[in-house]
């Protein structure tokens, strides 16, 4: 029953892509071939590596992440939401002692920044699980085991004679290997 | 670009995918990998007696706090005034020992100092576990444990508040928001790691706990522009809350007028504290790591004397905090001040005042000697001393200031530590080591994709 369920979980997607990979070996290569398939009109490209590279960045050209601003909106979410939960509790219990300001706000700093921080660490997880689409059950191209270890991958979708200029065009960049998906 | 354009070499040659800063340049992607991966599928039989070992000595705490409960609080040695003891010194010791993970991981990623490439994650796992440990304590000195959530905010039916304008609420806050935190950042740092032992694993269970840890990542563009995007606020957030946690455990102390705690140096001294004996850890922990499981090529010594200089560096900010007390309460208007720090060397807890002074300030002056620091016994050693001596400077802190308050009356009465105590305490050990050893057998315990990252790209055209 475990083994089962262990084997579901670890069964590949079923294949249904259509494009060309190229596994590529040297990233200078990658990052040429990206640039010439843009050049001819492939703007919907994925690079699969196992570290980022900023060459590859530069020829996808790729901008800042917007991760950037639900996480300033995390953190001013709990910023506010810090502060006014300590002004609310006072406000509704009232203690006044030795006739103090009930809102003493110095003391509500440490939670208000801590609130902040943590509802600004909570959105920006969820900014990038949303950006990156994550958790992935399914794959927008035929991933290689080889992409976590030591190879490049350029996923290109496209179908019939497209597909075949684009292979002999990742060939001819230098792929080691290049595999059409129909 | 046509094909003959390009000049093609026919192999990749040592330069090519060779380390040229923190790594040696045998090292490559693919031998990084298996290294790593070994490390978790292949812990061999000292694995399992230390881990036996540890859960006994859980096994007798687990007792000790079971009786604790059963019995109340009275069976630890808290005895009026020292109301405080080794419970809040535990307390204060763990989350110490968690703050040089983010130190590592957070402070030193933004400084880009890319030594800690090869050491951050076993110091954000020391951090996630010594806040796990920490958290522990000031529950489990509850003298009802099971009331633990009043602690929190919540709205019920009475309207009743916690008190936010206590030190020990800003407490609750500060340090569940460290363990959130650090948690958040330890998990997001180990997917791309956890997509490797998912596809390379060497069994199905070690690629279960790679696919769920994972989250389906390939590695695509998108996915690691947005997974950097995150990380450097992940960084950038830790880093400020770091500072803040060791501070607002501080005020739990220099908010009182108690003689020997109402200072403003305290936060600061803190901080410094529990970066000085984290760091300590760190390499009593990779030490034995990087021999047991021969990674000496993948946490070299040059990353472990880098580590030492910061031992060194926060001793000596230790040490000064210890001499502008000493000389704050000597140059300074009160005479209880004074007496407190005579009394801290020469009273009755004298041992402890000079084990700490001995531990944090004068044994790793040793670590000025670049011979002793690459000394990898010899600074394991002097790392043991001094987690001992920190431990020890929080117990004078807290139970010295307790036992010599401004009333007289009280001051014959010391506070002694029972069994339950000691037991507890060795617990806190063992349930720290019991994640720790747990970790390193199903996860990759060094970041393969940070390190890769020090390596040279493999390029056909060098630049």
């Amino acid at each position: 029953m475990i083994q089962k369920l262990v084997d579901r979980l670890l069964a590949p997607a079923p294949q249904k892509h259509a494009g060309v990979m190229g596994i590529f070996e040297y990233v200078d290569d990658a990052a040429a071939a990206v640039r010439a398939l843009r050049q001819v009109g492939h703007k919907d490209l994925s690079v699969y590596s196992p570290v980022p590279h900023h060459d590859l960045e530069h020829a996808l050209e790729q901008g800042p992440s917007l991760v950037r601003w639900v996480t300033f909106g995390g953190a001013t979410l709990g910023l506010t939401g810090g502060f006014s939960l300590c002004i609310y509790s006072v406000i509704s219990y009232p203690l006044v002692v030795g006739g103090k300001e009930l809102i003493s706000l110095p003391p509500f700093v440490v939670i208000g920044y801590e609130s902040m921080i943590l509802l600004g660490a909570l959105a920006n997880l969820m900014g990038m699980l949303a950006l990156a689409r994550l958790p992935q059950v399914k794959s927008k191209a035929p991933y290689d085991p080889r992409f976590s270890l030591d190879k490049i991958g350029i996923w290109v979708p496209c179908t019939g004679d497209d597909a075949a200029r684009v292979e002999k065009m990742l060939r001819g960049q230098g792929a080691e290997e290049v595999k059409v998906h129909v | 670009m046509s094909e003959e354009e390009i000049t093609y070499e026919t192999e990749m040659t040592a330069d090519d995918v060779g380390a040229t800063e923190h790594v040696p340049e045998t090292v490559t992607q693919k031998s990084l990998t298996a290294d790593c991966l070994r490390l978790i599928q292949r812990p061999g039989w000292l694995w399992w007696v230390v881990f036996l070992f540890d859960l006994a000595i859980l096994a007798v705490a687990m007792v000790a706090e079971r009786n604790q409960i059963v019995q109340g609080i009275g069976v630890a040695g808290h005895t009026r005034p020292v109301m405080w003891a080794s419970y809040v010194t535990n307390f204060v010791f763990w989350v110490g020992i968690a703050h040089c993970g983010t130190l590592v991981s957070a402070i030193l990623f933004l400084f880009r100092s890319h030594f800690r490439r090869a050491v951050y994650r076993v110091a954000e796992a020391m951090t996630v576990f010594g806040v796990m440990t920490a958290g522990l304590f000031p529950i489990i000195h509850l003298g009802r444990p099971w009331f633990a959530y009043w602690l929190f905010p919540y709205p019920h039916q009475r309207q009743l508040w916690p008190n936010f304008r206590s030190p020990l609420e800003w407490d609750v806050f500060a340090v569940s928001t460290y363990l959130t935190v650090s948690t958040i950042f330890f998990l997001v740092g180990i997917i791309p790691d956890a997509a490797a032992q998912r596809d390379h694993g060497a069994n199905r269970f070690y690629r279960l706990i790679g696919h769920i840890f994972s989250f389906g990542w390939t590695g695509a563009n998108h996915q690691w522009k947005h997974f950097y995007g995150a990380y450097l606020y992940f960084a950038a957030f830790a880093t400020p809350l770091v500072l803040s946690v060791h501070s607002v455990v501080s005020w739990d102390f220099a908010m009182a007028q108690v003689p020997g705690w109402h200072s403003t140096i305290f936060a600061p001294y803190f901080v410094a504290g529990a970066i000085f004996s984290g760091v300590a850890l760190v390499i009593n922990l990779l030490i034995p790591i990087r021999s047991v499981f021969k990674l000496e090529h993948i946490v070299t010594v040059d990353h472990i004397e880098k580590l030492s200089k910061l031992v060194l560096l926060t001793s000596m900010i230790v040490t000064y905090s210890y001499l502008v007390e000493i000389f704050s309460a000597w140059y300074g208007p009160s005479s209880n001040e004074r007496d407190m720090f005579m009394w801290r060397f020469f009273g009755h807890f004298w041992w402890a005042g000079w084990t700490m002074a001995t531990c944090n300030s004068l044994i790793p002056l040793l670590l000025w000697s670049k011979k002793v620091r690459r000394n990898l016994p010899l600074l394991f050693v002097i790392c043991l001393f001094v987690n001992v001596g920190m431990w020890f400077e929080r117990f004078v802190i807290i139970v010295s200031s307790l036992a010599r308050p401004f009333d007289p009356a009280p001051w014959g009465v010391n506070y002694k530590m029972s069994w339950t105590e000691g037991a507890i305490l060795a617990g806190s050990f063992a349930w720290f080591f019991m994640f720790f050893l747990i970790f390193i057998r199903v996860l990759p315990a060094f970041s393969l994709a940070e390190i890769k990252e020090t390596l040279r790209a493999p390029m056909r055209r060098k630049a």
